[in-house]
């Protein structure tokens, strides 16, 4: 397992973001889904290790984060894409994925190819040389992507990874998310269902910093079925019919 | 193989792919070249720093980051600048007095979530954001030290001012990177390391009747070390990943 996790919770102040998840997960892709303020960001952030849980257990690619030496382990095997993604506006699309390869301590021999690799698998070969500055909103999203995939990563994290891309990117990018995670654990972070339906082979659904479902998208689209809850397309109504079930609960107790 | 090859599988779809041997992988093809062309070479500055720092991840964080960047650069030599003509023009060492002032913006400025944009993405990094950190008070002090020594050469007091001013630089610096730390604020950083010093030449002048004191007495030297060591040892508590808490 690339990801076990035993009831972690994460609090800010009195404010309880991640209240006892425990989850555990291989190679596949991974979603989370959830609407706003459910707790996917900070799961997320426990899971790249840019924030400690304030309790529970965590290892992560066999390894536990709380240590230095097992934790620079970890990130240099991690790929993170988080929801905000910060850039140096004067960095050019190679120069930023160049950098982080860098700070993920891959061999320097190594970098340039993957580098290049990196750039051409989201699609930004012709704007490799472009500075960040000069590009929209979804070719930023695709150089995020770029620099969490340059090193390859055991465990690939992506925070809202298709916001901001058009409907052919998005698409395109299931498919690499398919393929990445043939070899590689990928948990995505979203609120769009249709790409969970699309590249994920399991699914987490949480809500007020809980995991009130967690299975295949077929069972989670099992869930909506003669309940007439509200939705478009059947794993929608799944998603409502699980969140309308845990908050009725939630309200009896 | 872009994001369209992922799609359909379509390795082979690459212009000219049909004017090629069959045995020739033209997608690796590309790919070298691309390596060749799109990556920054090093220069002279950061190899040396790599190979001095055995980390070429914090060589590129040292010599390419925003933080390192032109803007707090002219401003210490501005400063120094105007405290060396300063100096000249009355005789009295200002350039100490302005100097540890100028250092402290200088490191306050150089971290934070507000002054790193990739601030989340650093913090999941191999290389830690400590070292690049302390990486960056390293080259604000070289500077600042190198300006220094050529503003003070022309005053004639070289060497004593400038060594009387590094070190309460490195103290007032490293208060200003401890409240940055612990605060996550530059400016409260800022603020604390200019405040700090403020109050500190005012002190002096109080008991001396001068503000020269505040940087040519040897006796504020150990005071002043003890505040750098204690202030780094906060900024280095509060950098370091902390466990989790009930």
């Amino acid at each position: 397992m690339n990801v076990e996790i035993s009831d972690v919770t994460r609090r800010f102040g009195r404010n309880q973001a991640v209240a006892g998840v425990s989850l555990e997960t291989g190679p596949g892709v991974f979603g989370l889904l959830g609407p706003n303020g459910a707790g996917k960001t900070t799961m997320l952030r426990m899971l790249a290790t840019v924030i400690p849980p304030s309790s529970g257990r965590m290892r992560l690619l066999g390894r536990d984060p709380d240590g230095y030496g097992p934790r620079r382990e970890i990130r240099r095997r991690l790929g993170y894409l988080p929801q905000n993604l910060g850039y140096f506006p004067g960095f050019t699309v190679a120069e930023f994925v160049e950098y982080f390869a860098l700070l993920k301590e891959m061999p320097p021999g190594r970098v340039p190819q993957a580098v290049a690799a990196a750039v051409e698998r989201v699609d930004l070969g012709s704007r490799a040389r472009a500075k960040l500055r000069t590009l929209s909103g979804g070719m930023l999203r695709r150089a995020g992507i770029a620099q969490a995939i340059v090193n390859e990563p055991e465990l690939l994290l992506l925070d809202e990874p298709t916001a901001g891309l058009d409907p052919e990117q998005r698409v395109a990018f299931r498919a690499l998310l398919r393929g990445l995670g043939e070899r590689a654990t990928v948990v995505v972070s979203t609120h769009l269902v249709e790409d969970v339906g699309a590249a994920c082979g399991e699914v987490a659904l949480m809500d007020a910093g809980k995991i009130v479902f967690q299975g295949t998208p077929d069972e989670l689209t099992a869930r909506g079925e003669g309940t007439g809850a509200a939705g478009d397309a059947p794993l929608e109504r799944g998603y409502s019919a699980v969140l309308a079930a845990a908050r009725s609960a939630r309200a009896a107790a | 193989m872009t994001f369209s090859h992922e799609m359909t599988g379509d390795r082979d779809g690459l212009p000219g792919r049909d004017q090629c041997p069959p045995d020739v992988d033209l997608h690796r093809v590309w790919l070298g070249v691309a390596a060749e062309v799109w990556c920054r070479r090093p220069g002279p500055v950061e190899r040396l720093a790599g190979r001095a720092l055995r980390s070429p991840g914090l060589a590129r964080a040292l010599v390419t980051t925003p933080s390192l960047l032109l803007g707090w650069i002219i401003a210490s030599a501005v400063v120094l600048a105007a405290g060396a003509l300063a100096t000249l023009g009355t005789g009295a060492p200002f350039v100490a007095v302005f100097a540890p002032a100028v250092a402290a913006a200088g490191i306050a400025y150089a971290y934070g979530p507000g002054i790193d944009p990739a601030w989340e993405l650093s913090q999941s990094m191999a290389v830690s954001y400590r070292m690049v950190l302390l990486v960056r008070v390293l080259a604000v002090f070289a500077l600042n030290a190198a300006l220094g020594l050529v503003a003070s050469a022309a005053s004639a007091t070289a060497a004593a001012v400038t060594f009387g001013w590094l070190v309460p630089m490195t103290a007032v610096s490293a208060l200003a990177l401890a409240a940055a730390t612990l605060t996550r604020s530059a400016t409260i950083g800022a603020a604390a390391g200019l405040a700090a010093w403020l109050i500190t030449v005012l002190s002096v002048h109080s008991a001396a009747g001068q503000l020269i004191p505040a940087v040519a007495s040897s006796v504020l030297v150990a005071p002043y070390l003890a505040v750098a060591a204690a202030c780094a040892a906060i900024a280095w508590f509060a950098t370091r990943i902390p466990r989790g808490t009930p």
